[in-house]
């Protein structure tokens, strides 16, 4: 099996070369490690303000773009208020 | 599910497409490849700032070129059904080899005959060894 197999129909943490972080569900992958997210939402950190969640719905993700799949305890998550979270956002990265 | 798979059931659907320049292309899709080369129709370009917009009547997007697409979300579900139909449709075709019954044989090729033809030709072959004998 390979790696990402584990994953699929999991809630998930994506994180982007743009630095962007988006939480959906894995509804599939392929062997590029393009990634297909359903019920996508992006999260935007900022360090004077709480996180916003934008709904982006359903997403490919093109697999070069990835820098990180993350499995997101949605327990824990949800146990998280994000409108008290301040931070900076990641930054894209400098080539 | 594979991304391509869901990238070509969007053929003809409305698409949000963002290239690694921070570029957006909103349009139809027209058509698409295993590259994920894709061409659009009726595209509105967004620079990578969002204050300047293009219009244009149908553009082709390098698939290496992109960062991600967004479809619409019924499309999963869409693809899903699909992909349900396929595989029981497969699995049936599959059953009916293995038992033997009937000419609908294996890999949904009627026309070849499959078992159903040979177990027919059995007999012919036996009724001409036995008019021989005689």
């Amino acid at each position: 099996m390979s790696g990402l197999q584990g994953y699929v129909d999991q809630r998930v943490l994506l994180i982007l070369q743009d630095g962007r972080a988006i939480v959906g569900v894995m509804a599939g992958y392929d062997q590029k490690s393009n990634v297909v997210l359903s019920d996508s939402k992006e999260r935007v950190y900022s360090p004077d303000e709480g996180v916003e969640e934008i709904p982006l719905g359903l997403y490919l993700v093109k697999g070069d773009q990835i820098v990180l799949i993350g499995e997101l305890d949605e327990a824990l998550d949800q146990s998280v208020d994000l409108a008290t979270i301040r931070a900076e956002p990641l930054p894209p990265i400098r080539y | 599910m594979l991304p391509l798979s869901l990238l070509n059931a969007a053929q003809n659907k409305p698409m949000l497409v963002e290239l690694k320049n921070g570029e957006t292309f909103n349009g139809h899709l027209v058509n698409c490849d295993n590259f994920m080369n894709i061409t659009l129709r009726e595209v509105y370009q967004t620079n990578a700032e969002g204050d300047r917009f293009w219009k244009l009547k149908e553009c082709y997007i390098r698939g290496s070129t992109i960062k991600y697409l967004r479809v619409p979300d019924p499309l999963l579900d869409a693809v899903k059904e699909e992909q349900k139909m396929a595989r029981e449709l497969g699995r049936s075709a599959r059953g009916s080899h293995v038992s033997g019954s009937g000419n609908r044989g294996g890999r949904g090729a009627p026309q070849r005959g499959g078992r159903g033809g040979m177990v027919r030709g059995g007999p012919t072959r036996g009724g001409r060894g036995r008019g021989r004998g005689a």
